[in-house]
């Protein structure tokens, strides 16, 4: 397929091995970090801004340090003014926690069994879950609310969960995932008289590590970050979740910048904190340990 | 009986994997269909009404496309939104891809750089706003005093309408950089080392092991992220209204209008769901007819490990 | 509305700004006082503001306990950017709150459509005579043939010259008065310019409500729209000649396009006076705070330069009121609230709180006084509220064509008259036929 080129096993996994491959690896991490600073400003910012005072907020030129630092109190006022900004964590927290787990089972198997199994109407049924990717949610908000109110649910957990359980961007990220599995190993576990929810329990997701890692990333984010439905479903003191909290803090005529990256920062590091633990799935090899265990 | 029992397969053992299968996908399908399938189709119906949240609607039948057809505001939006595709899919794609790439291999600081990456996922819009509106300020912002170097002071960014998409597509790319480097780090995963070591058996370089190993072997996950990115790239909406936030919402005479921000402003801003129910619709059939020829013509560059029926 | 009108109004205002003075003497005749509620019941209400959330969950409280125990109000804060939305998709479900905020510029859509309840009959009722509250701040809320009015006014804001004394002493100039024209607005402005610096006179073309429609207002033309909302005023004579009069102070470089100063807002004109990069600024009254708080040189505030020919100046008035939903369920109860919020005693809880100025005419020079001791003319804004100009009563139409309108003349630079004409060409197609 590929030309002889007579060099000497390279599996690419080892920092030094030849000058032009040292040159190479040293442009890709000088480009790495080019590009880094400007993924990281606004974070920069954020954090800066959430330590500044009031009568540093509007400053030309932006300046990065505050002069009078003032975490603490910008902190303290942030828990003083925004009612239960904790319950507001607590209620996040809970609706994150309840959409993943819903998702990582309802998109697992739906994927798993259009991945997997021929039936009819498949390949529209798949089709229409993307469509519904396709339509902006601000043109279906109105009748969201519409839907909810009529169920009874506006104002309750259940609607800010219960309809996060489903997804199609899941159901199709976990489908192209478990297509990568290697059949064989699925068939050997049926061989040996495992019913499909087991193959899919013992195998199939075990050899998925990666790309759970990812859908653990983006739903948990996502569920985390939304903003709009809760908005429209459920907002009150009780139910209100974190975003809104934080948008609560701007007036009409106010926009109280340092109270909002506090919030926002706040708001970031659980996030943060997932994708550092998380994001060593998205090491090399791990994928090909599942066969080991 | 027997008509659903051929229709389920001709074997047995067919049938059972049928029901199997849409038994696995039955509680996704249901909720999605009930949760956004039953609004999606109340919205559509919306589309052949006038209606103003506060008065019934009132059915007016195809009135909404007609007007449509003939409203300069749409067509204007509709190439906004065509011409950012254009400037983000391709280059969000491949970055994401490069930078996964070179995220994958052991650099220095590599969790930390992954992480950096990541960030403008999470990172506040407002604080991404703040900064970016500062970033394209002609004078004291970053980027203008940059330019400024090079003798190009005080460019209007956020207000020429022939420039105003260039901060658009440059905002959307640097968002949505980090969740498409995460599922091509998940995707690079997959890929069995063995087949790295045959190919450099074979007397592969490293151009080779990436045009031969990786490319292919990637294709599913690039497949998902394009596919994705252009859903995405038609529903840009949050970047137009913050973006132009401080200038004028949409644009200088909408020159920063997409379909996702017209429907939105049509809605709430002009109070006519119906019209705006018959932009989504139509935005909808663009986004699906694109999808549809993608799903066909994967068959032609997606290379699936094992398809099975 | 004539001239006529406007003198009565005047008349009005300023006869019931005197009597202030001696009713806050005499306590045992209230402007506006508070009744007991018929039942109590359930309410729901909305706001935007996280301080009046604050200030007014502080006055129900008091209603309960002193005018209506046992009523229960689930007062709920929504976030002002969405705010609308919210309301308009509630709207959807026929799911208004009992009680809400609502702004002179979208009350249109809202009455246009009867989703608002007529408060004029609880009005009467109660004996509230609703002129005490001055034309320029409810006028706007009246709807009908009879103009009733369907909103018990919360606050108002108007806007005025904000100006940084430091750079009026450092050009050797006399801070300005409430006496100057625009010419000496002009002259000031071209002074108090230093390009070397980085310095402008004046920023004041900003978006409609701190912006260019004060000058347009203070030739006498209505700015934008008509007062029977029948046509585009911005082609007429006065609308050109006031922007025209900003874009020649602009193109002479003493004032900062938009993108200069950073957005098309007045916040961002303000941002940019507090940076210490123009010397004067159009400001509302909302802005007195934080000017207060953060500016780190010597400023002040006077009313706006007077047309020269006119002899006027006529700002912006602008007013917050509350409203009930005409489908609500305890209409009765709502409008007594409405009372209460509106009255002497609920007011008092605004004029307190200092920030925007509370509505009953009887509390100004309270909240002048809550400011404390900042040595700011803050009567300014009080000493305007005699002679000011409603807010054109269309949101779909300020927000779109507003700030293209600014853009255009005062950053692309597209000629008064193509830019005024672009924008009546929009304006027409939205006007009720």
């Amino acid at each position: 397929m590929v030309e002889q080129q007579g060099r000497a096993h390279d599996a690419g996994m080892t920092w030094a091995r030849s000058i032009p491959y040292i040159s190479g690896r040293v442009i890709s991490f000088l480009i790495l970090v080019a590009g880094a600073v400007i993924m990281v400003l606004p974070f920069v910012w954020m954090v800066s801004t959430a330590c500044k005072p009031a009568s540093e907020l509007q400053r030309l030129p932006v300046r990065f340090v505050p002069e009078t630092p003032s975490c603490l109190e910008n902190l303290n006022t942030l828990y003083a003014t925004s009612g239960g900004f904790n319950r507001y964590l607590l209620n996040s927290g809970l609706v994150t926690v309840g959409r993943t787990i819903g998702q990582l089972v309802t998109c697992s198997l739906a994927a798993y069994g259009f991945a997997r199994f021929r039936f009819p109407g498949r390949n529209v049924l798949f089709a229409l879950s993307l469509g519904l990717l396709m339509v902006p949610f601000q043109a279906i908000v109105v009748q969201e609310y519409l839907l909810l109110r009529q169920i009874g649910w506006l104002n309750t957990f259940a609607a800010l969960i219960v309809p996060g359980m489903f997804s199609a961007f899941a159901l199709f990220l976990l489908r192209q995932a478990f297509l990568q599995v290697p059949i064989e190993l699925e068939e050997a576990a049926i061989i040996d008289g495992a019913n499909p929810l087991q193959v899919l329990w013992k195998v199939t997701l075990p050899l998925s590590g990666p790309a759970l890692a990812a859908f653990a990333v983006i739903t948990v984010q996502a569920a985390w970050n939304d903003f709009l439905f809760p908005l429209v479903a459920a907002n009150t003191p009780e139910t209100r979740v974190v975003t809104i909290g934080i948008a609560l803090l701007q007036g009409e005529r106010s926009t109280p910048y340092n109270l909002i990256m506090m919030g926002s920062f706040l708001a970031t590091l659980p996030m943060l904190a997932l994708f550092v633990l998380l994001q060593r799935y998205f090491i090399e090899g791990v994928a090909m340990s599942g066969l080991k265990r | 009986m027997t008509m659903i029992r051929n229709a389920l397969g001709e074997t047995p053992l067919a049938r059972r994997r049928a029901l199997w299968g849409l038994a696995l996908v039955a509680p996704n399908i249901l909720g999605l269909f009930f949760f956004f399938g039953v609004p999606v189709l109340a919205a559509f119906a919306t589309s052949l009404t006038e209606w103003n949240v506060l008065k019934p609607a009132e059915f007016v039948g195809l009135a909404n496309f007609v007007r449509l057809a003939n409203d300069a505001r749409f067509w204007q939006a509709l190439g906004n939104t065509v011409r950012l595709l254009l400037m983000v899919v391709p280059t969000g794609v491949a970055l994401s891809l490069g930078v996964a790439l070179l995220l994958n291999q052991r650099v220095p600081f590599r969790t930390l750089l992954r992480t950096v990456y990541f960030l403008p996922v999470v990172t506040s819009t407002v604080a991404a706003s703040v900064v970016w509106t500062w970033i394209f300020q002609p004078r004291y912002g970053l980027l203008g005093n940059a330019l400024a170097i090079f003798g190009l002071r005080d460019v209007n960014w956020l207000t020429r309408p022939d420039l105003v998409l260039i901060p658009i597509a440059v905002v959307t790319i640097w968002q949505r950089l980090g969740f498409d480097m995460v599922l091509f780090l998940a995707g690079l995963q997959t890929i069995p080392r063995e087949l790295y070591e045959a190919a450099t058996i074979d007397g592969a370089n490293r151009w080779q092991r990436f045009r031969f190993v990786t490319l292919p072997m990637l294709s599913p996950t690039t497949f998902l992220v394009s596919v994705l990115a252009i859903i995405n790239a038609f529903q840009i909406f949050d970047q137009v209204y913050i973006m132009t936030a401080r200038t004028s919402r949409g644009g200088v005479g909408g020159s920063a209008s997409t379909l996702a921000y017209y429907l939105y402003d049509s809605a709430f801003g002009r109070f006519e769901y119906g019209y705006a129910s018959a932009v989504a619709l139509v935005l909808f059939l663009i986004i699906l007819a694109v999808t549809v020829v993608q799903l066909r013509l994967q068959r032609r560059w997606v290379y699936y490990e094992s398809e099975h029926g | 509305m004539t001239r006529v009108r406007r003198f009565a109004i005047v008349a009005i205002a300023l006869l019931s700004l005197l009597l202030s003075g001696m009713v806050v003497a005499q306590e045992d005749s209230p402007t506006i006082q508070a009744q007991p509620c018929a039942e109590p019941g359930q309410l729901t209400m909305w706001v935007w503001d996280p301080v009046w959330a604050e200030v007014i969950g502080n006055a129900i409280n008091a209603w309960q306990e002193d005018y209506c125990p046992g009523a229960e109000v689930e007062l709920i804060q929504q976030p002002w950017e969405q705010y609308w939305d919210l309301l308009q998709t509630n709207a959807a479900g026929g799911d208004l709150p009992d009680v809400f905020n609502m702004s002179q510029d979208r009350f249109y859509f809202y009455a246009d459509n009867d989703a608002l309840l007529n408060l004029q009959p609880y009005w009467d009722e109660y004996g509230v005579d609703t002129t005490v509250w001055g034309t320029g701040l409810v006028d706007p809320y009246r709807w009908g043939e009879d103009g009733d009015l369907y909103a018990g006014p919360v606050n108002w804001d108007t806007v005025a010259l904000f100006y940084n004394k430091d750079m009026f002493d450092a050009a050797g100039l006399d801070y300005p008065t409430a006496d100057w024209t625009w010419d000496d607005f002009a002259s000031a402005a071209a002074a108090l310019t230093d390009p070397e610096n980085d310095v402008y006179g004046a920023s004041v073309y900003t978006e409609y409500q701190a912006g260019y429609a004060n000058w347009i207002a203070a030739t006498g033309t209505t700015p934008v729209v008509d007062a029977e909302r029948t046509q585009c005023t911005l082609t007429e004579p006065g609308s050109i000649e006031a922007l025209t009069f900003l874009k020649d102070l602009l193109d002479q470089g003493y004032m900062p396009s938009v993108s200069i100063q950073g957005g098309a807002n007045a916040n961002d004109a303000f941002n940019y006076w507090l940076n210490e990069r123009v010397a004067m600024v159009s400001g509302g009254s909302w802005k007195l705070p934080e000017a207060i708080a953060n500016a780190t040189f010597n400023w002040d505030v006077v009313q706006l330069p007077k047309h020269p020919d006119t002899g006027i100046s006529r700002p912006i008035l602008h007013s917050v009121g509350y409203v009930a939903a005409s489908n609500s369920d305890n209409p009765d109860l709502a409008a007594n609230l409405i009372l209460y919020l509106s009255s002497d005693e609920g007011q008092q809880f605004f004029a307190e709180a200092g920030g925007v100025a509370p509505a009953n005419p009887a509390l100004q020079q309270q909240w002048v006084d809550s400011f404390g001791d900042t040595g700011v003319n803050i009567s300014a804004f009080v000493d305007a509220l005699p002679d000011t100009q409603g807010v054109t009563p269309f949101a779909e139409i300020w927000d779109v064509m507003n700030t293209d309108l600014v853009i255009n003349i005062f950053d692309l630079g597209m000629s008064v008259e193509e830019a005024t004409q672009q924008a009546c060409d929009f304006i027409v197609t939205q006007l009720p036929e």
